[in-house]
C-alpha cells in the first residue's frame, strides 16, 4: 500500500492503491482529517481536508 | 395581527398514502394562519427515471440518504416540487374552500441558501470522501415580513423546499429545515413535521414530549433521519416556537391528532 506524507506532521500515512480524489483520511499521528487529491499532472498528495457539515437537501 | 399561526411539514410518503386528509386536517385548522411546507422526494425520482435521469441518493456518514442533486436533478426537483407537487396541494386546497398559494423560496427570494459547495459521503465501496455538492443548499434567511404579510390576507401558504443561492441559483433545501426555518422567522404558534411514523421512538417506545435541550442531547442516540427531525423541531423551540410535534401523517386529522396528544411533542 503505498503511503503519503501528512501535510500537518510529516507522518507517513498509508493509502490504498484504490483511492479516489477526495477520499477523506485520518494521520494516524496527529489525527488530521485528510483529503486524497490529484492535481494536473496525476500526482498524488494528502491536503487537510475542509470542515463540511451535514446539512443536505430532500 | 394576533398569532395563532402553525406550520406544517408533510413528508413525500406521509402525502402519497394519506394526501386528502392530511390537507383536509390543514384546511380545517386554517383559520388563525397556515404555512404548508411539502416534501415529494420519491415522486422526483420518479419523474427523473421517466425522463432519463437516474437519481443520485447518497449516504452523510451520521446514514442519512438524500439526493445528489446535480445540474441535470435540479431540473426535475423544480419541476416536480415547485410545479406539480406544489400546484396539486395548491389545488386541492382551494377546492376545499381555502384561499391557497403555492410559492417555493425563489419566488420573492422567501427562502435563500448558500450551495453546499462540497459535501462528505460514504461512497459505495463504504469510504468516506469528498465531492461536489451539487444544487443543495443550507438556508441562510427566510423573509419573514412577506409571509407575514400573505398570512394577513387570508392566504394559505404553500411552499415547495426549494430556495435561491447566492448567484441566483435554484437550490434543493431540506423540507424540514425550511419548515423549521420558517417557523422560527415568522415566530409561530406551533409547528408541525408529519411523517409516516408515530413520532420519536428509543428503544421501541414513543416518547411523549421532551424539552428542547433534553431533544438536543439525544441526537447521537436517535437513527439517521430522525434525528434531523429532532434537532430543527428543538432549534424550533428555542428560537421561540411554543410547541414542536414530530407525529405521524397517516391518521384521518393529523394536526388535531398531534394537538390531543399523539405522537412526540418538543417544548421549551
Amino acid at each position: 500500500m503505498p503511503s503519503l506524507n501528512c501535510p500537518v506532521c510529516g507522518a507517513s500515512v498509508e493509502v490504498p492503491n484504490d483511492a479516489l480524489p477526495g477520499e477523506l483520511f485520518e494521520c494516524g499521528d496527529c489525527g488530521a482529517q485528510l483529503e486524497y487529491f490529484m492535481d494536473e499532472k496525476n500526482t498524488a498528495s494528502l491536503k487537510v481536508a475542509e470542515e463540511v457539515a451535514e446539512d443536505w437537501g430532500q | 395581527m394576533s398569532y395563532s399561526v402553525i406550520v406544517v411539514k408533510a413528508g413525500g410518503r406521509a402525502l402519497a398514502s394519506n394526501r386528502q386528509n392530511i390537507l383536509q386536517s390543514v384546511a380545517r385548522h386554517s383559520s388563525d394562519g397556515v404555512v404548508f411546507v411539502h416534501g415529494g422526494g420519491d415522486i422526483v425520482s420518479e419523474f427523473e427515471r421517466r425522463l432519463g435521469v437516474e437519481p443520485k441518493i447518497v449516504v452523510s456518514p451520521s446514514g442519512v440518504r438524500s439526493r445528489l442533486t446535480d445540474s441535470a436533478e435540479i431540473e426535475v426537483y423544480t419541476m416536480v416540487m415547485a410545479g406539480k407537487l406544489g400546484k396539486e396541494i395548491a389545488a386541492y386546497l382551494n377546492k376545499l374552500g381555502v384561499k391557497a398559494v403555492n410559492l417555493s423560496g425563489v419566488d420573492a427570494s422567501i427562502i435563500k441558501a448558500q450551495r453546499k459547495k462540497k459535501i462528505v459521503i460514504v461512497d459505495e465501496r463504504g469510504r468516506k470522501r469528498v465531492v461536489d455538492g451539487g444544487y443543495t443548499g443550507t438556508i441562510t434567511e427566510v423573509d419573514a415580513q412577506f409571509i407575514k404579510r400573505l398570512l394577513e390576507l387570508g392566504v394559505v401558504l404553500v411552499v415547495s423546499p426549494l430556495a435561491i443561492g447566492e448567484e441566483g441559483e435554484l437550490l434543493n433545501v431540506d423540507g424540514d429545515s425550511a419548515a423549521a426555518a420558517i417557523a422560527s422567522s415568522i415566530h409561530a404558534d406551533k409547528l408541525y413535521l408529519l411523517t409516516d411514523v408515530d413520532g420519536l421512538l428509543l428503544d421501541g417506545e414513543l416518547v411523549k414530549s421532551l424539552t428542547a435541550a433534553q431533544a438536543l442531547e439525544i441526537l447521537d442516540k436517535i437513527g439517521p433521519g430522525m434525528n434531523r427531525k429532532v434537532m430543527m423541531a428543538a432549534r424550533a423551540v428555542q428560537s421561540g416556537v411554543k410547541r414542536a410535534h414530530i407525529c405521524t401523517g397517516l391518521v384521518a386529522d393529523p394536526v388535531e391528532a398531534a394537538d390531543l396528544g399523539g405522537g412526540t411533542v418538543i417544548v421549551g
